[in-house]
Order: structure tokens, then C-alpha cells, then sequence
């Protein structure tokens, strides 16, 4: 059964007091409770919070289904999201991500990698198009300015620095 | 200016403003919305997610108005009258932005009327007879969603026939407080559902079903049983507690097949619950009991129940205190009248009983509807009791029998056998009497397989008879009858009338037959279904 940390409560408690309607800080405790849970939110992530919020389980997962920043299924400990909307699209966004895929070991997209290390999903776009084509790996600060050579660098780098 | 909150203001009537609605003058008050003002003077507006008893949603977009002066259209529900407001639905402007509407509902709605079983009393239907654009312009493939979705133990969901009107999670968050419904997803995938492990379970919720403008909630008790234009309407009220919620059942010549809730302001509002939907079960011919049937030196016969009545009667007259009367509080103030002056003045005993079916429970109320009193009209038997000066306790009936001081029991038995959980251990007790006559509607194996000297005679049900209700709160609402299921049952009142020795009048005068009869209603009475 999974349970925030002490800080992660207290997180909650907080953002609770800021807001008007407790439905305002379901989005912000959602965030936090899917970095705890290891990337994604699971139906006993939203009960614990329903619980600790007071706030019916149905609607904060109303609000986890509706945004796709809020994965339904487990991911590996890199959740690369790779932009796939016009500019990194034209630059080679698709064929970076196949390449790196077929790196890491993972067949689909959202797929987990056999190492646990990858997830892979096509992004829209974040922003980004004048160092396109570009990533990001989970919220970290994006990588940018890719090629394939540099995209599968970054999945070796990884997994070595995953790895230990 | 905010409002003061000083409560000891007068209160004030409310302002009254006036409107002119398709050319029509009205008047409507002060903060009534555009839409409310269509109802209230009967005009008809095409909508969906709008619900008198819910809040406003505003997401349908079909209720479309051209109000002079502005030069955008806006939606009905959402916009207040303000005085000298003149708005109009029928112009090109509207209808054409309704058609287009109509138009994107019907995006991914699969259209499978003939194997829906809303088809007939489907808004959407009705709506596309009116503003339909008969010639589709989306090329595009409808999304697959999920078919036959459990929701829970009395609703199914079909999630591909859902317009997102939202009624049902507004009923949940709103009315029943259960918050059980949601919205998951985004745009063309978004779809109703329950969180999992959290089913849509409680008392209140085939509501969802009835409030549902398409075929996506259906009941799992009514659903693929009838087609709606094969069944009739009758006004009645629910008897499956004191609340005493107004209902209309639909039957056909097989019987009943379902009950809605109709709008009662001082009652249920739009609402019943969904243990008051199953008082149809006990009413169709496979749970009743038919003809009378009496036991004798061990041998049983059925006889016409007419007879069995007379019968009885000849062997109560004058018996006096040896007789005693075990009355339940489902019956109706006339019957109560006829039988308990009868007792008292043809048979002249004092021993008369009121049986509570659930004494620990009796006082309960779940905030909302449902009562823990499951009788109908325990207010009338009471009064009717106290009239006549009965005031026996279940003892002095527990002791007779012991002593052998009372020899006959006559009984006026459940109609609804399953609200009285003591039936069982009730039927052994009273059975202790030399003489047993019980009256009631419905079967009972215990009772048919009694030796000794025992009468079962058949009663109607409360929509073979006309009569009066008391509720809890001491409200008297009057049903008619609506329909006969056994043609052979009596009902209280030609009981006694047989057990004096009377005829019973050819002409049903007792019944007058037809007045709750209701016809097919078309969209905008639909909301208040």
C-alpha cells in the first residue's frame, strides 16, 4: 500500500491551505505523489491521496486521466519524452526516437526497457524548437540539439550511470 | 451590493420581471434562467445536460437562444432573465447552430436505436425529429469505446451511446453525495466511469438511469425486457416506505415491468430510491396469491375468494372478544375505516393489534428518502385505531392465545412480504389460534402448507384500488387504480362488505377506474421524469 513520506504529507497539508477549493491542489500533490510512487500514478497512489485530501477518489482521478503528465502505468527510472511536433519532427524527432529505443531494448512506446532503466513516449510540443530536435528526461531540464549519434550516447550514458 | 445577513429582514416577494419569449409576454421571477422561463410556460428548448433538479453544467451547448440586442447566441441554462429580455429559439440562427450542434453529439454515437433500449424515450431521438441534419457530414470513423460497462450491482453503462452530458456525475456529487461517477479521460476518449473498487452501489442510483438523455445507463432490471411504446402509464405512489415518493409504474397486460419517480415538490422532488423500484415484483401474478384457499379437518381446497369471505364472515358475527384483528400498515385509510368499524361494532371485540414489521429500525431515515418505517401508511392506521379506541398491546395477543381467551386471529397480512423480515416467526405465532383467517396479496408457502382450521384469502395491490395514503409527515395523497393483475383479489373493503353479508356492487364503485392514466409525455417533460 503506498504512503507519501512525512515531507510529502506535510507537502500536501500545505498546498491544501493555499488554495481555495481543495480541488485546486489536487494537480501539485498528484506531481508529488507520482515522483514517490516511481513515475506513475497507481490506483492506491489516488486512494492514499483521496484519503489524505478528503476529496472523492473518482475525481482526483478524473484529474490524473485527463492530463498526460500523469502516467497510468508503471515507467522505467527514465521517462525520456521526446518532442515529435513540427520543427524537432522535420529535424529527425521519429527517427531519434527509434534509434534510441532500439538501444535501450524497448519494443513500444510507454513501454518498460528489460533493465528497468527506459520508458519511451512522442511528446507535443515543449517549447524548445530553436535547439530541436530535443527531449526530456522526466521534469529534469531538457536535452537538446540532438542527433542520433548524441541520442544513443545519452541512452549508454545512462544505463551506465542507472546501472550502479 | 452584497445582500445584508440580517435574517430578521421581512421577507420581500420576489421581484417579478417581465419577458418576452418567441414573440410571447411572460412573467418570471427575479433570477429565474432563461431556460427555467421555457419551462415554467410549457415552450419547448432542445437540451441536454440541463436538469431541474441538478446544477448547471452548460456543456451540451443545445440550448441555444437569440437574445435581441446581443449579437451572439447563448445558452438557455446558463443566462439569467433580466427585465425586458426578448429572446427567441426559433429563429434561422438558432436552429441552425442546433443542428450543428445535434450534429457533434452524434459524432461518435453508434446510432444502434433499434437494439437500444432507450429508443423511445431517447432525448436524442426526439431532438434529431426536430433539429436533425439528415444528411451527416463527418466522414470521419466513429471511436470504439466500452460496451457493456458494469457499473454496479443495478446499472450497466454503454459507453459508446454517452453524450458527456454529465447529468449522472452531477446526481452523484449533488443529490446522492456518493461521488462515485466520473469523467476520465479527454476529448474524444473521455468516457463515464467508477474509480475501481469504488462501484456505483447505493440506494439512489437508478436515478443515474432515468435522468440519462441517451441509452448509456440502462437498468439491469429493466433492461431488454419491453420496448418502452408497448407499456402504459398510471400514476401511483410508492409503498415500499413512509416517505410515500409519487411514482408512475409502467405495465402492460403481463403485468408491471418498472417504476419512476414523478416530481413532487413536498415529497421526493424528482427522486426515488431503488428499493421503491422493486414494489412492482410483489404486484405481478407469478408472486400472488390467486384464489382463496380453505383448510379443514386437514384437507385444503381453493375456493372463489368471494365465497371464502362470506364464509369467514358468518363465523365472526357477534363472536366478540374471542376474535382478534392483526392489522399492517399497508393498507389504505377506506380499508382501515370499513375493517376496524366492522370489528368493533358487527363483531364487538376490543383486540385489535398493530404488527411493526421492524421495530428496532422503525424510526430510521437515511437523510434523503428512504424511511425505516416500510409501511405505506402506518399514520392512517394509527389514527384510525385511536378513532375507533383500540389501544390492545402485542402482550394482551401473546397471552390470549396462551390462554386460550382468543380463539380466532383474523389478519391483514404484508402486501409487501419483503419488507417484513418477521414474517416467518410471525405466521408460527399467530398460527397458535384455533381459527386463522389471513388476508393478503401475495403467496406464501409457510401459509398454504398451515393444517388446522386456516382461510387465505387474496387481497389487490395498491394499483388494483383506489384509495388514500398517509405519509410520515402526514401528508394524505390518493391513488386510483390503474390496472387489475388478479381478477378474483378483493380488496379490504369488499372484504368486510362480503363478511356483513352485502353484495358487492356491479359496477366497481369502489374503484374508480382510469384517473391515474397518464399518456406519453414528449422532451420537456422528460426533465422532469
Amino acid at each position: 500500500m503506498f504512503q507519501l513520506s512525512e515531507e510529502g504529507k506535510a507537502y500536501v497539508k500545505s498546498e491544501l491551505a493555499r488554495y481555495e477549493s481543495k480541488q485546486s491542489a489536487i494537480i501539485r500533490c498528484l506531481y508529488r505523489a507520482q515522483d514517490e510512487n516511481g513515475g506513475w500514478v497507481s490506483p492506491e497512489v489516488i486512494e492514499h491521496l483521496s484519503q489524505l485530501m478528503d476529496i472523492p477518489a473518482a475525481q482526483i482521478d478524473e484529474v490524473s486521466t485527463f492530463y498526460t503528465m500523469f502516467n497510468q502505468k508503471p515507467v522505467g527510472k527514465y521517462h525520456v519524452q521526446v518532442c515529435c511536433t513540427l520543427t524537432c519532427g522535420m529535424l529527425g524527432g521519429r527517427e531519434l526516437t527509434d534509434a534510441m529505443m532500439k538501444e535501450a531494448g524497448c519494443k513500444k512506446l510507454g513501454d518498460v526497457s528489460p533493465d528497468g532503466l527506459f520508458t519511451f513516449s512522442k511528446v507535443e510540443c515543449l517549447g524548445s524548437c530553436d535547439t530541436a530536435p530535443m527531449l526530456q528526461i522526466n521534469r529534469d531540464p531538457y536535452t537538446e540539439s540532438l542527433n542520433t549519434e548524441k541520442g544513443l550516447k545519452l541512452v549508454r550514458d545512462l544505463r551506465a550511470k542507472g546501472g550502479k | 451590493m452584497p445582500e445584508s445577513n440580517n435574517t430578521a429582514a421581512p421577507a420581500t416577494e420576489p421581484k417579478m420581471l417581465k419577458m418576452t419569449i418567441n414573440g410571447k409576454e411572460v412573467e418570471v421571477k427575479e433570477g429565474t434562467s432563461i431556460i427555467e422561463a421555457y419551462s415554467q410556460h410549457g415552450m419547448s428548448i432542445a437540451h441536454y445536460c440541463w436538469h431541474p433538479g441538478l446544477s448547471v453544467a452548460g456543456v451540451c451547448r443545445l440550448c441555444m437562444v437569440e437574445i435581441e440586442g446581443n449579437p451572439r447566441l447563448q445558452i438557455a441554462c446558463n443566462t439569467a432573465v433580466t427585465d425586458g429580455m426578448k429572446v427567441n429559439n426559433e429563429s434561422e440562427k438558432v436552429k441552425d447552430a442546433v443542428k450543428w450542434g445535434l450534429d457533434f453529439h452524434l459524432i461518435n454515437h453508434p446510432l444502434d436505436c433499434p437494439i437500444c433500449d432507450q429508443a423511445g424515450e431517447c432525448g436524442l431521438q426526439d431532438q434529431y425529429m426536430a433539429y436533425g441534419k439528415y444528411t451527416p457530414e463527418m466522414a470521419e470513423k466513429k471511436v470504439k469505446k466500452h460496451k457493456v460497462v458494469d457499473l454496479g450491482p443495478r446499472v450497466v453503462l454503454d459507453s459508446e451511446r454517452c453524450i458527456l452530458c454529465s447529468r449522472c456525475v452531477r446526481f452523484t456529487d449533488e443529490v446522492s453525495k456518493t461521488n462515485e461517477l466520473g469523467i476520465f479521460n479527454r476529448g474524444d476518449r473521455a468516457e463515464i466511469g467508477t474509480f475501481e473498487g469504488k462501484p456505483l452501489d447505493n440506494n439512489y442510483s437508478l436515478n443515474t438511469v432515468d435522468i440519462c438523455p441517451v441509452g448509456a445507463l440502462t437498468s439491469k432490471d429493466f433492461r431488454f425486457r419491453q420496448r418502452v411504446w408497448f407499456l402504459k402509464e398510471h400514476n401511483s405512489i410508492c409503498t415500499g416506505c413512509s416517505t410515500g415518493c409519487n411514482t408512475r409504474v409502467f405495465y402492460n397486460k403481463e403485468g408491471l415491468f418498472r417504476i419512476k419517480p414523478r416530481y413532487n415538490k413536498d415529497i421526493n422532488g424528482y427522486w426515488m430510491t431503488d428499493t421503491g423500484r422493486d414494489a412492482y415484483k410483489f404486484v405481478n401474478k407469478e408472486a400472488r396469491l390467486l384464489d382463496a384457499r380453505v383448510v379443514s379437518n386437514g384437507r385444503g381446497e381453493w375456493i372463489a375468494p368471494k365465497l371464502a369471505a362470506r364464509k369467514a364472515g358468518e363465523a365472526l358475527k357477534g363472536a366478540g372478544k374471542s376474535v382478534a384483528l392483526v392489522v399492517t400498515g399497508q393498507y389504505m385509510n377506506e380499508e382501515y375505516e370499513a375493517l376496524l368499524s366492522y370489528f368493533k361494532n358487527e363483531v364487538g371485540t376490543d383486540r385489535v393489534f398493530h404488527w411493526i414489521n421492524n421495530p428496532e429500525t422503525f424510526d430510521s431515515f437515511d437523510g434523503l428518502l428512504a424511511r425505516g418505517d416500510k409501511n405505506p401508511n402506518t399514520k392512517g392506521l394509527l389514527a384510525e385505531m385511536a378513532k375507533q379506541g383500540f389501544t390492545a398491546q402485542w402482550r394482551e395477543l401473546a397471552e390470549g392465545l396462551q390462554t386460550g381467551a382468543i380463539k380466532t386471529v383474523v389478519v391483514a397480512g404484508p402486501e409487501n412480504q419483503a419488507v417484513f423480515p418477521d414474517l416467518k416467526a410471525k405466521i408460527m405465532e399467530l398460527s397458535k389460534a384455533s381459527k386463522l383467517v389471513w388476508l393478503q396479496a401475495g403467496k406464501n408457502d409457510q401459509l398454504e402448507a398451515l393444517t388446522g382450521d386456516v382461510t387465505l384469502i387474496p387481497l389487490k395491490t395498491y394499483v388494483e384500488k383506489t384509495g388514500t395514503y398517509v405519509n410520515y409527515a402526514g401528508i394524505a395523497q390518493k391513488v386510483h387504480k390503474g390496472l387489475t393483475v388478479v381478477p378474483n383479489a378483493l380488496s379490504l373493503v369488499e372484504v368486510v362488505a362480503l363478511m356483513k353479508g352485502e353484495e358487492l356492487p356491479a359496477d366497481d364503485t369502489y374503484n374508480q377506474v382510469g384517473l391515474g392514466r397518464v399518456h406519453n409525455e414528449f422532451t420537456m417533460v422528460r426533465g422532469t421524469l
